[in-house]
């Protein structure tokens, strides 16, 4: 088999998308804690009247962020889902390209048949090799974006902070949201970062 | 690598058995492949595990073309008894094989689908094989559940799966029992802990006594053959099995 990774690389490749999809839950749970405080501060906001106008809008983005990220999360996690099967059955393939190539060599004059078995295996095993590696370009564009969705919130996390400011008696309610949201997105970067990196890395 | 020896033949009519892998790993359990070909129809009875699939498959070659392997049957749903399936229809996806009922929707977790898989009826059925006829023998409980012996009364050769079967030291790993009390230790430990039903037994017994069997084949251990058949038969009916035989130790 050309381009035919070993059962290692395929078994290290199977631990890396179970890793991813352990990864996504951890950003999936922080980006329902940002929709419900984010759905507070709308509250919040509301109750301070024109002072948290800017607030509220921010907080508005922060709950869309929030919807937007868990709704990338879910695909990254179907992929993640396609890959692991994928690679199972890239598993399964190389035991049994493995066996039939042990038979091949064993008998004295393999028939053409045997051989188009052989060739076949090696088709299917090359068409699944392709496709892992675009799900794996895939689940990478996602999170790409899914980085860039956290950077944008990291900016309005801090136009948070520069709102709450304006709060007046509200100041300081305001102000300890939008230091928990700030708080928040600064946990999702890193996960986000590993997973990026566990994925490039492969 | 196994080898095969023709067992029985009468024009096209032959039983070639697979067996012994000196090469096999240890942690693996040897087992007995049997070919039986007819006019060109050719059955691999209880092919194997997908370990020992390259060593069942290239013995085959010196024989037939594995390529043209028709039939296979399995006497029941167990790894070593099966599980090279998938490898088989990778081959030929035309193969059919013959297994109990109740295995038929089990087993497609080794491979196949309800095209290649067959199902027995628990009554047994019988099979054309080229200008003959083979026959499924209900053996059930024997150790399985849905457990089937393949009877070919042209050759008078009786298949029966685990039942005969010995796990034999290297130093005595013959093809045919040569001293049956000899042997039998061998086989003793096997049925009564794989056997759980006396009631089975006895009715199995009691239908193999009225068929023709020149050769009773396992598919651990050795061949039975002449009298050594009526033997084991009548040993196995006195053996004491099941639950009762069986000693828990924690």
């Amino acid at each position: 088999m050309s381009n035919k990774p070993t059962h290692k690389t395929s078994s290290g490749e199977l631990a890396g998308f179970v890793r991813l999809n352990e990864g996504i839950k951890g950003v999936v749970l922080i980006a329902f804690q940002i929709n419900i405080m984010a759905l507070n501060a709308i509250l919040l906001a509301h109750r301070a009247g024109e002072v948290a106008l800017g607030f509220g809008v921010i907080s508005k983005e922060l709950r869309s962020l929030s919807v937007e990220l868990t709704g990338l999360m879910q695909e990254l996690s179907n992929d993640a889902y396609l890959a692991v099967n994928l690679i199972s059955d890239l598993l399964r393939q190389e035991r049994r390209y493995r066996l039939l190539k042990k038979a091949t060599d064993l008998v004295a004059n393999p028939s053409p048949a045997l051989r188009d078995v052989m060739v076949r295996r090696e088709e299917e095993f090359s068409l699944i090799t392709h496709r892992v590696r675009d799900v794996r370009l895939r689940l990478l564009d996602r999170l790409e974006d899914a980085r860039k969705l956290c950077q944008f919130g990291t900016a309005i996390s801090r136009s948070a902070k520069i709102e709450a400011a304006y709060g007046r008696e509200y100041g300081r309610a305001l102000a300890e949201v939008s230091q928990e949201f700030d708080q928040k997105i600064q946990n999702i970067l890193p996960s986000i970062e590993a997973l990026c990196t566990g994925m490039q890395r492969r | 690598m196994k080898t095969a020896q023709t067992i029985y033949q009468e024009g096209s009519h032959r039983w070639v058995v697979i067996a012994r892998d000196p090469s096999k790993p240890n942690c693996v359990i040897d087992t007995n492949e049997y070919l039986v070909s007819r006019e060109g129809d050719n059955l691999l009875t209880d092919p194997g595990g997908s370990e020992i699939f390259p060593a069942v498959f290239a013995a085959l070659s010196t024989i037939v073309d594995p390529m043209s392997i028709r039939y296979l049957f399995a006497s029941h749903q167990d790894p070593d008894i099966i599980s090279s399936l998938g490898l088989w229809l990778e081959c030929n996806p035309e193969i059919r094989c013959y297994v109990s009922r109740l295995w038929s929707s089990f087993i497609p977790h080794f491979g196949g689908d309800e095209n290649s898989l067959v199902a027995i009826p628990d009554e047994g059925m019988g099979m054309p094989l080229g200008s003959g006829q083979i026959e499924y023998v209900p053996a059930h409980f024997l150790h399985s559940s849905g457990n089937f012996h393949l009877y070919d009364p042209d050759a008078r050769i009786l298949f029966s799966g685990d039942v005969g079967a010995a796990l034999l030291p290297p130093e005595e790993d013959e093809l045919f029992v040569r001293d049956f009390d000899k042997h039998i230790r061998h086989a003793e430990g096997f049925h009564r802990r794989w056997m759980g039903s006396t009631e089975a037994k006895l009715d199995w017994c009691e239908r193999a006594s009225r068929m023709k069997i020149d050769m009773l084949c396992p598919q651990h251990g050795s061949i039975y053959q002449g009298d050594d058949v009526m033997r084991f038969i009548n040993w196995f009916a006195e053996l004491p099995v099941g639950l009762s035989t069986f000693r828990h130790r924690r």
